[in-house]
């Protein structure tokens, strides 16, 4: 038997009226049966709300099945009269690095839980040593978690269940708030924990590209398994994966439209490399090994379809837009504690304009001073140094209504579900117009307009907005802002913590707020791919200096610095860049998967 | 405002304030208090404020960051300073229609304004230098004989660390939430009481449901690693008092003797 087994486990809440009398059930697991051997990486793919979290919560018994069992070392979880020794063999870390946290320094924290099972005190100091040394954190071990990255946190909780001495770590979406180098390095140890370690590891996640480097994966759908197997036998089930609404890794997306072209014979493809090599047997197969021949033909084939599209596109908006500038930005500088010793600069020098009709995104590492440029584009801070333009205005002069700013120039924050106060939904969004002075009936109508732009449709406009899933949630509250009818809409990390089918739903009516209404849009993203796919300039930021400022493809050329400053390109550049780099296509700077099957 | 308050924010440096026995710190924090009280001299005040800079120098606490704390519960101190310049009866030093300014009340404004002002920054030295843990470790052991009548001081102690920890991250939040508000065109500033107090919601609720589910998320993690109170628990570093600890000791008790003599011959 393998170390978590779990037999017909069952799992059901009680759904209560407003009188707080049982009216039925809700089965959120259904007959999980599963087995996971010792030492293998488990991946948790489905929705939000497919029940991956409870079923987690069973495996460190948190949580006990309604019917069937769960079996951790042969044990059952619900017959076992000391739960602690289930829940030392199976560590947990959870999504939020701050509130899993208890101790108030990095040391304290991984020897919480030692603590908590009796250990004697110079074993705890040694065990927690030997933690922190393990997932790199030694040097931080004095310091104050309120001072380390998001990245860093999360290898911090992931050293205080390695504390436990645990032979399994269950971590619950680890990434989903992290930008990409912190990503990177939790993923990387979650490898190496595996590899070196032998430690069996399970993790849930939305993202399919980590899910790649498990042994086996399965899906959950309605709390139901629906696919169990290898990434690569799961992935092929290509229909079954676009059904349950989830996407495809990028590689193999890309392989799968190129064999529906007849491009090349497989499309099983998980990394950069195996797709290389595939792609090179496709070339040499057809009798064009010889590279310059390839070059001619594409030259001679002018251009590939799909780019000139979207060339002509650019330009004849280019054209629409003639220049004006609705905000500019001119050396601005911003400060946090001036005259302090903790004096921190979050942005130097920031030379900026915004026209009409733009879709920008920001990209940069947690700390590189996103937050604090955009709170500086709708006045929400003073700059420290610098003038900041809008509609040609400057917004330090008296006269200038600062107010109407706020409404002009949106900004949502990140999570912004987390500012919904009102009953229900509709009142929520109202909220932002009636503050701007709009009549109670204008301002109803301008509310519910904004709540269809994004989706809500008008049966959900008299709950409450906390009855709502996630992302509805977080196109409530989207439509708060955009009710007050900005010219500029700015999102910090819109995207984060979506499912791919929310996500890309949020970001097409971004997109079309864009078309129809003629909206600017700028999003703070650490999803390259997102990035690639929607927008049409990038602003890189590092070290609070705009590094680069310019259309998307040109800021994804610069692959080497982006990667210096803990950023990526997305996975399709890597690819195009290696092809490249060996002589197979022309186009390295491709970054979307359709520009991609194109030029193939 | 919110974010001036330093009390309970751990300063880290390293000096040999930060490395007392937290035991020791309360106690020493205790007795200064309530020596401020007993002896209410201006030498004493004198001596009580010489002690406490020592202390400041070193423990390395950069100045500023002490006073900060202090700007918090300045208006606080002003009132009740103020309700003493008025209503102390006396020798009137000063008239204006009903408002009489007496010498005595002008001497116990200006007491009470040294007695507050030494107060906090002796308490915000405390948790300046101690953190948390330590703090609440130092307030488990020292009042651990409150468990025979029942008490739970594990219990207790662990929430008081948990909320130290969390005060920061819940200040972010409000001050988050207030911008989020404020970009949605709230205006906090203008209005009437009700207006004003109206205008809260908007940012109590989002912080109230953000605290709950913190704690609930904290709850969680807390279970998920064994936590079952205080019971056959241990110490990564149990308290222990060394040759300084005993130093601190001497110290407090010859500070105490000096104010006490001061008492007797000069007060």
């Amino acid at each position: 038997m393998g170390i978590i087994k779990t037999k017909n486990l069952n799992y059901r809440v009680k759904i209560k009226n407003d009188n707080n009398e049982v009216t039925g059930y809700k089965t959120i697991l259904d007959d999980i049966n599963i087995n996971v051997k010792n030492g293998e990486f488990i991946a948790i793919l489905g929705q939000n709300g497919s029940g991956k979290s409870t079923f987690a919560k069973h495996l460190n018994a948190l949580l006990l099945p309604n019917e069937g069992s769960v079996f951790i070392n042969g044990e059952d979880t619900s017959l076992v009269d000391e739960l602690w020794k289930i829940r030392k063999q199976c560590g947990m870390v959870f999504q939020n690095p701050d509130n899993q946290i208890v101790g108030v320094t990095v040391e304290e924290d991984v020897g919480f839980g030692p603590e908590n099972i009796g250990m004697p005190s110079k074993k705890i100091v040694k065990t927690v040593n030997h933690a922190l040394e393990k997932v790199g954190m030694s040097a931080f071990k004095k310091k104050s978690p309120n001072h380390l990255s998001g990245g860093q946190k999360q290898r911090v909780a992931i050293a205080s269940s390695l504390a436990m001495k645990p032979e399994c770590i269950v971590l619950d979406e680890p990434t989903a708030m992290l930008d990409p180098k912190g990503r990177k390095d939790v993923l990387d140890l979650v490898k190496q924990l595996n590899k070196e370690e032998k430690m069996t590891i399970i993790l849930i996640t939305h993202h399919m590209e980590e899910a790649v480097s498990a042994d086996k994966i399965f899906i959950l759908n309605d709390g139901k398994p629906v696919i169990c197997g290898t990434p690569r036998d799961v992935f092929l089930k290509i229909d079954e994966i676009r059904s349950l609404k989830l996407e495809l890794p990028q590689i193999m997306e890309l392989s799968y439209r190129l064999y529906q072209k007849g491009k090349i014979s497989r499309y099983d493809m998980l990394d950069v490399d195996e797709f290389v090599a595939q792609y090179k047997e496709y070339v040499i197969k057809n009798n064009m090994g010889d590279i310059k021949k390839i070059r001619q033909s594409k030259n001679d084939n002018i251009k590939p379809e799909g780019l000139i599209e979207k060339t002509i596109q650019l330009q004849s908006e280019a054209e629409r837009r003639v220049e004006t500038d609705v905000l500019q930005l001119k050396n601005v500088s911003y400060s946090y504690d001036i005259g302090t010793s903790m004096e921190n600069k979050a942005v130097i020098g920031a030379d900026l304009s915004i026209k009409e009709k733009e879709f920008i995104g920001i990209i940069g590492h947690t700390g590189s001073g996103k937050s604090t440029l955009i709170q500086l584009m709708n006045g929400l801070i003073k700059p420290s140094e610098g003038e900041i333009y809008f509609r040609g205005k400057n917004i330090a002069e008296k006269d200038f209504n600062k107010r109407q700013l706020h409404f002009s120039v949106g900004l949502v924050f990140q999570y912004p579900e987390s500012q919904l106060f009102e009953e229900t939904v509709l009142s929520d969004v109202m909220y932002g117009p009636l503050n701007k002075g709009y009549e109670k009936e204008q301002a109803e109508e301008i509310a519910k307009k904004s709540l269809k732009s994004l989706g809500i449709d008008e049966e959900y406009f008299d709950k409450s907005p906390f009855d709502l899933s996630g992302g509805q949630k977080r196109r409530v509250a989207i439509a708060g802002v955009i009710a007050m009818e900005p010219d500029i809409i700015i999102l910090d990390e819109p995207t984060a913590g979506l499912d791919p089918l929310t996500k890309d739903r949020l970001l097409e009516s971004l997109k079309s707020l864009r078309q129809n209404k003629g909206k600017t849009i700028i999003i703070v993203s650490h999803s390259m791919e997102d990035v690639a796919n929607y927008v049409e300039r990038v602003i890189v930021i590092n070290e609070g200096r705009i590094v680069f400022d310019d259309a998307t493809k040109q800021v994804f050329k610069n692959i080497d610095e982006l990667e210096k400053m803990g950023l990526a390109v997305p996975t399709v550049t890597y690819v195009m860049r290696k092809l490249k780099n060996e002589g197979y296509t022309e186009y390295g700077d491709v970054i979307t998967i359709e520009e991609a099957v194109n030029v193939l | 405002m919110l974010r001036d308050i330093t009390l309970g924010q751990y300063y880290q440096a390293d000096s040999k304030i930060h490395k007392l026995d937290p035991r020791v710190k309360i106690l020493s924090v205790f007795i200064y208090i309530v020596m401020l009280f007993v002896c209410d001299s201006f030498i004493a005040y004198a001596f009580s404020a010489l002690a406490l800079a020592m202390v400041i120098c070193i423990s390395k606490v950069p100045f500023k960051y002490i006073i900060r704390g202090l700007r918090a519960v300045f208006v606080l101190m002003m009132i009740s300073a103020l309700f003493n310049a008025f209503f102390t009866p006396g020798k009137i030093v000063f008239e204006f229609y009903f408002i009489k300014i007496t010498q005595e009340g002008l001497i116990k404004t200006i007491q009470i304004g040294i007695r507050f002002v030494l107060i906090i920054i002796s308490s915000s030295m405390l948790t300046l230098t101690t953190t948390p843990t330590n703090l609440t470790d130092g307030l488990e052991k020292s009042l651990g004989f409150l468990n025979c009548i029942k008490i739970p001081v594990h219990e207790i102690a662990m929430m008081m660390s948990i909320a130290l920890r969390f005060i920061p991250i819940l200040m972010e939040e409000t001050n988050k939430i207030i911008k989020a508000q404020t970009a949605r065109g709230a205006d906090f500033e203008t209005g009437g009481i009700i207006k004003k107090a109206k205008s809260m919601i908007p940012i109590l609720i989002p912080l109230f449901i953000s605290a709950l589910k913190r704690a609930n998320d904290l709850a969680t993690a807390m279970d998920a690693r064994c936590y079952c109170g205080g019971k056959g628990r241990t110490k990564m570093y149990p308290l222990k008092y060394k040759s300084r600890d005993y130093a601190a000791y001497l110290l407090l008790g010859l500070f105490i003797a000096v104010l006490i003599v001061e008492k007797i011959f000069v007060g």
